[in-house]
């Protein structure tokens, strides 16, 4: 039974969401993005009655002819230029120039998400033009001298809609959400009105062939980046921090509140992030009560759950499959594991945070991990480690050892101090009898955690306590640079006194413990790893020119 | 979950369908991102009217017949500048034959022969026929021309380059612009 029941202050005032009800936070798809689909699926219908009839394509034709001839018929020799000049820039220099900015940008600014989805969008558009255009074979206009350059059959624009595609991908992978995102889409209008007018004017498209075209451009690029990358989860921001830290303002701030409320029965006061720098997995808030203690909460998403499998992925390829290296399947379950891990490892006696339970979102997709608020808790970095605390923090590897633990990811941002209290906290990468080695390297990253604040030998004088020399040696000969969470690795290397080799000095000599574990599914993983990612280079490098990269 | 979760981002599974979709696309032939168009083809149209508008003082258009077997259009490119399909034989390789279609073209030191194209003159270039043929051959009329580049792998026989040339079918601007009225809408290409 979850502490939560037991709790008087969380009882009162839950509530269980009846059938109909729609969650906290609902899933909705964008509803821009639903609307250019439809304008897409309007535009495709029309495709589909062309091919299967002229009459359409006649009156069309014929409508187009119309709605040029004035244009066509009075150009005038000042504009005539300038449209040249845009029908050129347009065709061969924009798309290139908003495409490239966008993949150095992007990849310099870490959103190879995004980048990756440029590239998804511009061979899409590409795709369904050469498609369509392969079908219906429409000419350029006709009857009307052309004067602009041009490829191929008309219907619909490829330079409008790959330009349009780099438009919208350039502002939904640069430019944040809000004011510079409007003014962005503004300068796509525009830029695209004066494109697709160009195209007009000098006769290379019909007004028919450039509509179409910015519907494919806009719809594709939309859906692609709010499926695979939803402003929500992975927003567009210049200030440093955490790009896996959600936005707990709006919606979701307010879902968040009615889910404490209505789920768990607390009387939510504020909800704020708090230990961002510390935490990458997650979002980390403390939710301030009416009346009671605040509390500690995680929210999870979807984007934790491929940071999982991602981080699961890297290691197999990197050193085998050491250790369980199964990704969670969904949220819930990412959830549930580290809930059921804190009761796990506090029924072992370790010091860590009392769960206060979950609270669903959105369902499968968004959870909240409640538990109590180490109030007054300082990193252990940021004390004096004294050998009470030496003593709490091997202490509290043994107990894991004892119980058939791991932690998996100790690093002084996971090690809490209250008081004289060593807390650990973060226990969603725990694990139940995990392998020898794992153990092993838990009680070097806690040492090395310790000696931080103090010193390689008073750590080890104070291991050998609790710990054989034997167990010391095999710690340190399990552990190198790549076992330790990466914050460790840093925070070791910054403090300069090599202390993973000082460490090995004091303990006896072991040969180090292979890392290395090799096997049929590793092989064919980094085979396949590396297929995939050699193919995708070599396509796009063969097709930057048609998907107007060049 | 620490820092680390997020080393490994690059290669997560959702990538992997972003990746299956960027592979899958340009590779699989029905959904080419590559920007070729079907050659202009005498019984079914293809690309005619469009090779037409590429050479618009042209008074010939051109247009194929079915191609001799073993022999395939690889690649045709129609733009401002006139058209450019590609050809792949079997017997004398990639780019065996190039057909030209544009305003103006250089015959160079050709020699005329007879015409099998009623109102274009014939030249013919031919560089060598052992090992493989090398040949230019042009046809030269009112406003543009057409001409071939065969450049065959050695052991190919000279003899495909009949085979492939007796496809080209060329008729009037005005027959095509006729044919335009009839059967889609009463403007000229």
């Amino acid at each position: 039974m979850s502490s939560a029941v037991t709790d008087s202050h969380l009882t009162q005032g839950r509530q269980r969401r009846p059938s109909g009800e729609p969650p906290p936070l609902p899933h909705e798809f964008n509803k821009v993005a639903v609307g250019w689909m439809i304008a897409f699926v309007f535009w495709a219908i029309i495709w589909i009655w062309i091919f299967l009839s002229d009459a359409p394509a006649k009156w069309i034709t014929l409508r187009d002819l119309e709605m040029m001839a004035p244009i066509v018929d009075h150009r005038q020799s000042w504009l005539t230029p300038a449209m040249q000049r845009v029908n050129e820039i347009g065709t061969s220099w924009l798309t290139p120039i908003l495409g490239w900015i966008t993949i150095i940008v992007g990849l310099a600014s870490k959103r190879i998400r995004h980048v990756l989805l440029l590239i998804a969008s511009l061979s899409i558009v590409a795709a369904i033009q050469t498609v369509i255009s392969i079908r219906i074979q429409r000419p350029r206009p006709l009857g009307m001298t052309i004067i602009g350059d041009w490829a191929n059959s008309a219907q619909p624009s490829r330079p409008v809609a790959l330009l349009t595609t780099a438009m919208m991908c350039f502002g939904l992978t640069l430019v944040p959400a809000g004011t510079w995102r409007r003014w962005w889409i503004g300068i796509t209008i525009a830029t695209l009105t004066v494109f697709g007018f160009a195209q007009v004017y000098v006769a290379v498209d019909h007004p028919s062939d450039v509509l179409p075209a910015a519907t494919v451009g806009v719809a594709v690029a939309l859906v692609l980046y709010r499926v695979a990358a939803p402003e929500a989860v992975f927003p567009i921001r210049y200030r440093t921090g955490n790009t896996a830290h959600l936005d707990v303002t709006g919606a979701r701030g307010e879902a968040i509140r009615l889910g404490l409320e209505h789920q768990l029965g607390v009387d939510v006061m504020s909800v704020t992030p708090v230990g961002l720098a510390g935490s990458a997995g997650s979002t980390p808030l403390r939710v301030s009560q009416q009346d009671g203690p605040d509390l500690f909460a995680k929210l999870y998403a979807s984007s934790h759950l491929r940071s999982d499998r991602s981080y699961k992925l890297g290691r197999t390829l990197l050193y085998g499959r050491l250790e369980d290296e199964q990704h969670f399947t969904s949220v819930r379950r990412l959830v549930q594991h580290e809930d059921y891990m804190l009761h796990v490892m506090r029924r072992a006696g370790i010091d860590c945070m009392e769960p206060r339970g979950i609270v669903e979102i959105t369902p499968d997709r968004e959870y909240l991990l409640v538990s109590e608020f180490l109030d007054g808790a300082v990193e252990i970095s940021e004390v004096e480690v004294t050998p009470d605390l030496i003593d709490a923090g091997l202490q509290t590897v043994l107990s894991m050892w004892d119980a058939g633990l791991a932690h998996r990811d100790i690093k002084p941002a996971n090690i809490m101090v209250q008081g004289d209290r060593l807390r650990l906290i973060d226990v969603a990468f725990a694990q139940i009898r995990p392998s020898p080695w794992r153990e092993a390297v838990d009680l070097a990253n806690m040492m090395l955690v310790l000696a931080l604040g103090s010193s390689a030998e008073v750590v080890y004088e104070r291991a050998l306590l609790y710990f054989s020399e034997a167990d010391i040696a095999e710690a340190f000969a399990a552990s190198r640079g790549v076992t330790l969470p990466s914050a460790l690795r840093t925070d070791v290397r910054r403090d300069g006194r090599e202390l993973m080799e000082r460490f090995r000095e004091l303990a006896p000599e072991r040969k180090p413990v292979a890392i290395q574990r090799w096997s049929l599914r590793r092989l064919g993983l980094t085979m396949w790893v590396a297929i995939v990612t050699l193919a995708l280079i070599s396509i796009f490098v063969d097709n930057l020119s048609d998907i107007g990269l060049l | 979950m620490g820092a680390a979760a997020r080393q490994f981002t690059r290669v997560s599974r959702w990538c992997t369908i972003i990746v299956s979709i960027a592979v899958l696309a340009p590779t699989s032939s029905a959904c080419s991102v590559e920007n070729a168009q079907p050659m202009p083809n005498c019984e079914t149209g293809g690309t005619g009217n469009i090779g037409a508008q590429s050479v618009p003082t042209a008074t010939l258009v051109l247009c194929l017949d079915p191609l001799p077997a073993g022999w395939e259009a690889d690649h045709v490119r129609i733009d401002q500048d006139g058209m450019i399909v590609r050809f792949d034989s079997d017997r004398a390789g990639d780019d065996a034959a190039i057909l030209h279609y544009t305003a103006t073209c250089d015959i160079g030191d050709a020699v005329r022969s007879p015409s099998e194209q009623e109102g274009a003159e014939r030249f013919e270039d031919i560089e060598r026929i052992e090992p493989g043929l090398r040949a230019q051959r042009y046809y030269v009329f009112d406003g543009g021309c057409i001409w071939w580049e065969f450049d065959f792998d050695p052991g190919a026989t000279a003899a495909l380059a009949i085979d492939l040339g007796d496809r080209l079918q060329t008729i009037t601007r005005e027959a095509l612009n006729e044919s335009v009225r009839e059967s889609f809408i009463d403007v000229e290409l």
